[in-house]
């Protein structure tokens, strides 16, 4: 995208500007090959790495064991928990998020509003094990009291921390498509002489309604992939809840199986590769969530 | 590009630098049982050689890994290498070196110690794990469930306590609500909870989390204590281990004695083990 700006600024200097200018540009593509190479690599890796385990003719993958030392490597109690996970906490960071962004995207303040911005920039920028920590300490016994358990390491638990820690994520984009709805829209309802939810609900909210779902699956993506927080409070338990869907049980998600137990697989060994599986599964949700959020990004723009 | 050049090889020179200091540092890692230990030493060795060392938690699974995969000098296990272990590295030769000694105790919380249960026996514990036996009226406590504590398979914690509890070191736990990886997690959710029960090597035990006493079969109670380990009557006892590669550098070697040494063994003590000299 920069490289005819740069090769315009050449011609017009021809002379005392071409050697940096160049050497600016080398870089610059430079940078976007190490870029695409370590994307490709990461992928490539991964999808050589889980080969064992997809070309492996054990029909126990898909099954809800998980014996290592027997060979068993059911992995169907790790995907439905981080999708379980994963809802639970949309389910929670949604509504509260969505009723934020509006009430923030009416604030004419442009001073809140920069508070409020570093607000949210602060709670993102907390490292996730902190929260991890806060959901071992305070959360899950919290929970544990209120549903009268013995332990609040419980898919609840994890869920509720993750709708935390997307919120900053979803809210910020929630408001940004929120607040780039024209100004023209709201004026001409209010004109209309709709009640101030009727322009929200009516007007606004279609109008930015690709914007939010963006938003959302972007958040999607974050809790998919969050790691020490869910680990910490989600109790580690290799099994389907039952009944099955139950947040109150113990469960596993893959990416705190991934961290529980990649260190104590070898490289190369069935084990590793089925972990490795996991992950190229999660990489694959993620990269088509980005994708899907992208296209409805775009959408809204133009509309 | 003329700010670029000096900046590059700025950062190439350091990052040279930092791949030069590298092997200097000792690196240990591995189970959180024998870190107590090994960590004190290795405080104690930096200060008289000015050797630095750096102690890393992970469990004796991932201790095993990264000394094969070569990531570390010394590894940590409470357990031994297991075959499956050593057939995943046919070219490496592991050495095995005790360091001291240590007990796995059945804990539980002190609610439930205070309320009468303060021992069981091996079968009991297996019936616990296995999910036969729900409630701690049972067992002559209070009338609640009993909140099962499980350990990550590669633990040598678990290994250890399931081999003597169960009869096999990979013996499935059907009963378990919780799996945790370390002691210190262990610890913390045997706290949290007033009906848990787990296990926990002796070091680890306090006010909060209380070790059982072991009825062996001739109703006699061994209370996991350092006397009933060390005169071998308490039933779930393990090695301490540190492992190496018969590659180990000097560096490394000169370490490891220094653990065996008089002066090592001090620290072992000190961390509620017993010293294997």
């Amino acid at each position: 995208m920069t490289s005819p700006a740069l090769a315009l600024t050449v011609s017009e200097n021809p002379q005392d500007s071409r050697g940096p200018v160049d050497g600016v540009r080398t870089y610059a593509r430079l940078s976007i090959l190490v870029t695409i190479s370590i994307i490709t690599l990461i992928l490539a890796t991964l999808i050589i790495q889980s080969g064992p385990a997809i070309l492996s003719t054990s029909d126990s993958l898909l099954t809800t064991q998980w014996k290592p030392s027997e060979g068993i490597y059911g992995i169907l109690p790790m995907i439905f928990g981080s999708l379980f996970v994963m809802t639970i906490a949309m389910a929670i960071a949604l509504p509260i998020g969505g009723f934020a962004a509006i009430t923030v995207s009416r604030i004419k303040s442009p001073r809140i509003k920069r508070l409020w911005r570093s607000a949210l920039e602060i709670l993102a920028g907390i490292p996730s094990i902190v929260y991890g920590l806060i959901g071992v300490a305070y959360v899950s016994i919290w929970v544990a009291s209120a549903f009268d358990l013995q332990s609040g390491r419980i898919i609840l638990s994890a869920a509720i921390i993750l709708s935390v820690m997307i919120l900053p994520t979803f809210l910020s984009l929630c408001e940004d498509a929120i607040s780039s709805v024209p100004a023209a829209y709201r004026e001409n309802a209010q004109a209309l002489g709709l009640q101030d939810y009727e322009v929200e609900l009516y007007v606004i909210l279609p109008a930015a309604a690709p914007g939010i779902a963006s938003a959302a699956l972007l958040a999607l993506g974050r809790a998919l992939g969050e790691t020490m927080a869910v680990m910490l409070v989600i109790g580690s338990l290799d099994r389907i809840p039952s009944p099955l869907f139950n947040p109150l049980s113990s469960g596993q998600t893959i990416t705190s199986k991934l961290g529980r137990e990649i260190g104590e697989s070898a490289f190369g060994s069935m084990h590793f590769s089925v972990l490795v599986l996991m992950s190229l599964i999660l990489v694959a949700l993620t990269i088509s969530l980005t994708v899907i959020s992208q296209r409805l990004f775009r959408q809204g723009r133009r509309g | 590009m003329r700010i670029f050049l000096p900046l590059l090889s700025v950062l190439f020179s350091s990052l040279s630098l930092l791949a030069c200091s590298a092997p200097d540092r000792l690196s240990v890692s591995g189970s959180t049982t024998v870190l107590p230990a090994v960590s004190r030493a290795a405080e104690s060795y930096s200060a008289n050689t000015g050797q630095r060392i750096t102690v890393n938690a992970g469990g004796s699974g991932s201790g095993f890994n990264q000394l094969a995969e070569g990531q570390t000098n010394i590894g940590m296990m409470s357990r031994d290498i297991t075959n499956g272990e050593r057939a995943q590295f046919p070219s490496l030769t592991f050495k095995t070196i005790a360091i001291g000694r240590d007990a796995v105790a059945p804990a539980v919380s002190s609610e439930i110690y205070t309320a009468g249960v303060t021992a069981l026996t091996l079968d009991q514990i297996a019936k616990i794990y296995r999910g036969e036996i729900l409630n701690w009226s049972v067992l002559g406590g209070p009338d609640v469930d009993i909140f099962v504590i499980d350990k990550e398979a590669s633990s040598g914690t678990r290994q250890t306590f399931m081999d003597v509890v169960m009869g096999s070191s990979k013996a499935d736990a059907a009963g378990a609500d919780l799996v945790i990886g370390s002691n210190n997690e262990e610890q913390t959710a045997l706290t949290q909870s007033n009906a848990a029960i787990g296990m926990l090597s002796i070091a680890w035990l306090n006010e909060d989390v209380k070790g059982l006493s072991v009825i062996m079969e001739n109703d006699k109670r061994i209370a996991p204590t350092l006397e009933s380990v060390k005169n071998g009557q308490f039933p779930i006892v393990r090695d301490l281990n540190i492992i190496v590669r018969n590659d180990i550098s000097p560096a490394a070697q000169g370490f490891v004695d220094y653990i065996l040494s008089e002066d090592g063994q001090k620290y072992v003590t000190a961390s509620g083990y017993i010293p294997i000299r």
